[in-house]
């Protein structure tokens, strides 16, 4: 197996709705990574396009209309999509793309256009339950992660204002992030407490917005990296892992299969203890109380631990081990594949030290990134390592 | 470049106005055609388990997940439509993102004599708290309006 590295990243800005289309988002991340290397589509061997439901954008087989902006057109190319969990997908794809020798430099793409769907983007989820056993009641997805959200406070018998901790700190994160969406220095946990009330206990920025953007992440053989940098950034580890679609069957306070693909992730990184060993995290933050169930899912701490670390200042910018650098999708936005640019993009740029003023102080050696979806199921984890 | 725009209308940038209609008749499958044959006529539930893990499913379910073997007829068994509420929500908003004519409390329900459990609407006033570890069973339509679908079920209520 041929190791891996990153040598170029781009992101689009993150809003609610965009004028350009699904390729023009594409076209300019993609544009913005190849700058970022030095290199054009001519070097590109081949390309991954990421973008989940095709509800969103309105476009079935929507891969097929993104790829001429992803610079995809006469390439081998493929899309590949698992729900929330593709932004960290579309990346192992591209990495075993590289991995297996096939391409030497693999572009990987991430869209999501949810602006397109109306009145709102929570329209295209009714479509993704059980259509016997879970449609005919009409649920949605905030109720139910309303409810796994009552689960993990009630198991642990966490509070609210813990919970909302985590909103506010991705959301001031994101200050200094040019593609942040929501970002807000003087938000504060009563703001969050004191916000609408949408499906009990989840309030309104407790949710991450929907959003339209793109990213991409070029990744480079072993064999040529050294054309590009003396200092690469090496994909380390991959690992993803999918449950039922019986939901109801998990117990909804601690995410197994994000334990399993970080398992995996670990164990071709080399990982023996994450907590020592891993320097800082971008767990999925779609909700605020899923960064903390995704920590303990990547074993980062024991179970219902996450919210007394993040309590105590371990998981801020300048703690101990930072979560969501980037400010997540809680303060960035959250167009769900395009978050690549937060779960993996910003590894490398943190890890390459290029992240701006969200640099994490103290010269950060290895990252892992992490995303989720589908109907609470799938996991997807990437560690990037440097030098 | 359009990017520090902020557009909160759909309609702001010139669009075409489109729709991806289609309609679906959803087959209920195997299991789900006994499930909701034996709800039709009883006041209980069809579960099945597993000959080799002997998990109980609930919804019953023609194979194991896990051990991936088929479950036999015989290993059907029928329970009582009632459980203990794992979790629960009051929801305020629709899909839609507007406010719900009334809220509605919907939870998931661990099924007596089940390893399974079942999403479902809580007919109570104890709204926007936990209620998890209540008693609840379901209340059924009258048999003869039932139509074989989850709709049977009108809710499920504290006892």
């Amino acid at each position: 197996m041929n190791d891996v590295a990153v040598i170029g990243a781009g992101m689009t800005v993150f809003q609610r709705r965009l004028k350009e289309t699904g390729k023009e988002l594409s076209y300019l991340a993609t544009k913005m990574a190849l700058e970022e290397a030095g290199i054009t589509k001519k070097d590109i061997d081949m390309v991954v396009m990421g973008s989940a439901p095709d509800a969103f954008d309105g476009i079935h087989q929507k891969g097929e209309n993104l790829l001429d902006g992803a610079a995809g057109a006469g390439k081998p190319y493929v899309r590949v999509f698992n729900g929330g969990g593709t932004g960290v997908f579309a990346p192992i794809a591209g990495w075993w793309h590289v991995a297996s020798g096939v391409a030497d430099i693999a572009l990987v793409v991430c869209e999501e256009k949810m602006g397109n769907c109306y009145p709102h983007p929570q329209t295209a989820f009714r479509h993704i339950w059980d259509p016997i056993l879970d449609r005919p009641l009409a649920p949605n997805l905030v109720w139910l992660f309303a409810m796994e959200m009552n689960r993990y406070m009630t198991k642990y018998n966490i509070k609210k204002e813990d919970i909302a901790r985590v909103a506010v700190k991705n959301k001031r994160n994101a200050v200094g992030h040019p593609c942040a969406q929501l970002p807000d220095e003087k938000i504060t946990i009563e703001d969050v407490l004191n916000s609408e009330m949408m499906a009990w206990p989840v309030q309104r920025l407790d949710i991450s917005p929907p959003s339209d953007g793109a990213s991409a992440l070029i990744l480079c053989s072993k064999d040529k990296v050294r054309q590009f940098t003396d200092d690469p950034v090496w994909v380390d580890g991959v690992g993803w892992n999918i449950d039922s679609t019986m939901w109801t069957n998990r117990d909804l306070c601690f995410p197994r299969y994000v334990a399993n693909a970080a398992r995996m992730a670990y164990k071709m990184a080399g990982i023996h203890n994450p907590r020592k060993d891993i320097d800082f995290a971008e767990p999925y933050d779609p909700f605020d109380y899923k960064e903390l169930h995704h920590m303990e899912g990547l074993l980062l701490c024991n179970k219902g631990e996450a919210p007394i670390l993040t309590r105590e200042g371990v998981t801020e910018r300048d703690g101990d081990m930072p979560m969501c650098p980037s400010g997540g999708l809680m303060g960035v936005g959250n167009p769900i594949a395009a978050t690549m640019g937060q779960k993996v993009c910003e590894l490398y740029w943190q890890l390459a030290g290029k992240a701006g003023k969200r640099q994490i102080p103290g010269d950060p050696l290895v990252g892992v990134g992490q995303a989720w979806g589908d109907i609470m199921q799938m996991a997807t984890v990437a560690v990037l390592r440097r030098g | 470049m359009t990017f520090l725009e902020k557009q909160t209308d759909p309609t702001t940038p010139m669009h075409w106005n489109g729709d991806m209609q289609a309609d679906y008749f959803y087959s209920n499958g195997v299991a789900g055609d006994k499930f909701f044959k034996h709800l039709m006529k009883k006041d209980t539930f069809l579960a099945s388990m597993c000959p080799e893990c002997g998990v109980v499913f609930i919804p019953p379910r023609l194979y194991c997940e896990d051990c991936f073997c088929g479950i036999p007829d015989e290993n059907w068994v029928e329970v009582k439509a009632q459980g203990v509420i794992r979790t629960n929500t009051t929801a305020m908003m629709d899909a839609h993102n507007e406010p719900l004519e009334e809220p509605v409390v919907m939870a998931l329900i661990e099924i007596d004599e089940t390893d399974g459990a079942m999403l479902g609407r809580i007919k109570t006033d104890m709204l926007g708290m936990d209620l998890t570890g209540m008693m609840v069973k379901a209340k059924l339509r009258p048999k003869k309006e039932r139509e074989g679908t989850m709709k049977d079920i009108l809710y499920f209520e504290p006892y």
